[in-house]
């Protein structure tokens, strides 16, 4: 009976992970990812997309990484040519849709970096939204050049089967 | 009898000359409103301008001027390194046009890459050495004072603005404005062209191609008759 008990527990807390991952959660983050800098680069920054699922807006309030002194939201603006950053205090999310934190737009700017850090590594961050909601979540380092090594390759190898 | 030829020869003489002289200098003047291709001329300013001497601090006590530019085509771009968003996407982005270039055992000798740093509060020419050669091993970092570097900057209308830190933040937290654009420097060391953001490697590499046969036929013929 005991056993029945623990294996109907465990059953019924596996429907309810399930259940909340099928039934979207509220606040959804897709591809972190950090992009790679030259050692001596003092500041990081970091891209994800925040997804919300919800009818009410979501606002993004605080970023922390235990292996950065600091996190903040930050804007390029490009005008005439000149790229200004600026700091966000916040960031929200409309319902339903999603906000893209990618180059050129936003970031989370990384700083106060406890160690250097290189391609393949993973950077631990939580955002903290004004809701009380906290998502984990785990950055890789990607480096624009690497990816562009196998990109060149990937064409390499084209080009010699097309001829 | 003799005489009078004479004089007829000289006039034809001269009627030549005249006529040579007139076609270099049609010739000449002709060439100077040759139009650009048309799928390059928007990277090209409508005159090459002159840069006058100047001097910004590279790594191991070196120094760039006027003279280190000819004899090549110089990419440069402004920014710092206490930028994690433009300043490495565009650098990276050059890096990759200067890999397809460099292909080109003709081009890869002509063309260097000079990151300008705007902020020498933060930027040694030692951190710019390691952080320009990064994305590229042939790209140098440069700065310089604030005179030099507001010179430098002015003539090549490459505008930067160095902001207060919010209140209540570390000194070190300044962020800067800069232009985006990649400069590019032709051989006599004119200010050539630019090519300005979003940029896209496959694009200045195609770009730069084109630029360049088009200023290298232009050489030739300008010294030639025809």
């Amino acid at each position: 009976m005991g056993n029945f008990l623990r294996l109907f527990g465990l059953l019924a807390l596996g429907l309810a992970a399930s259940s909340t991952f099928a039934g979207e959660a509220e606040i959804q983050v897709a591809d972190p990812w950090v992009q790679a800098a030259p050692p001596s680069a003092k500041v990081l920054a970091a891209y994800l997309e925040i997804k919300n699922n919800g009818e009410k807006p979501q606002t993004l309030a605080e970023i922390t990484s235990p292996v950065f002194g600091q996190v903040e939201i930050h804007r390029t603006t490009t005008r005439g040519n000149i790229a200004r950053m600026e700091h966000l205090k916040e960031l929200v999310i409309p319902p339903r849709s999603s906000v893209a934190i990618k180059p050129g737009g936003m970031h989370l700017m990384l700083m106060g970096g406890k160690n250097p850090l290189r391609a393949g590594d993973q950077v631990p961050m939580t955002l903290i939204f004004k809701n009380g909601e906290k998502i984990a979540i785990s950055a890789a380092v990607r480096s624009m050049q690497e990816e562009d090594a196998g990109n060149s390759q990937h064409a390499d190898h084209s080009k010699h089967q097309h001829h | 009898m003799s005489k009078i030829f004479g004089i007829k020869v000289w006039v034809l003489l001269l009627a030549i000359a005249l006529s040579i002289t007139v076609f270099i200098g049609w010739k000449l003047s002709r060439d100077d409103v040759v139009r650009a291709p048309e799928d390059i001329e928007d990277y090209l300013f409508w005159q090459a301008r002159e840069l006058t001497e100047f001097k910004l601090a590279g790594a191991d006590n070196k120094t760039l001027g006027l003279s280190d530019l000819k004899g090549k085509w110089s990419f440069f771009f402004f920014g710092y390194t206490h930028c994690p968003d433009v300043c490495p996407v565009t650098l990276a982005t050059l890096g990759k046009a200067f890999r397809i270039l460099e292909k080109d055992a003709a081009i890869a000798p002509e063309i260097q890459g000079v990151f300008v740093s705007v902020d020498p509060g933060r930027d040694t020419p030692e951190l710019l050495k390691e952080y320009a050669a990064y994305f590229n091993k042939h790209f140098i970092g440069v700065t310089g004072t604030t005179a030099e570097l507001e010179a430098f900057s002015r003539q090549m209308s490459a505008l930067y603005t160095i902001h207060p830190k919010e209140p209540g933040k570390p000194d070190n937290t300044y962020l800067v404005s800069h232009n985006s654009t990649l400069f590019l420097v032709d051989p006599q060391g004119r200010v050539h062209g630019r090519f300005p953001p979003p940029q896209d490697p496959q694009e200045i590499a195609d770009a730069f191609v084109k630029i360049r046969a088009f200023y290298n036929e232009r050489s030739k013929k300008r010294w030639g008759i025809f």
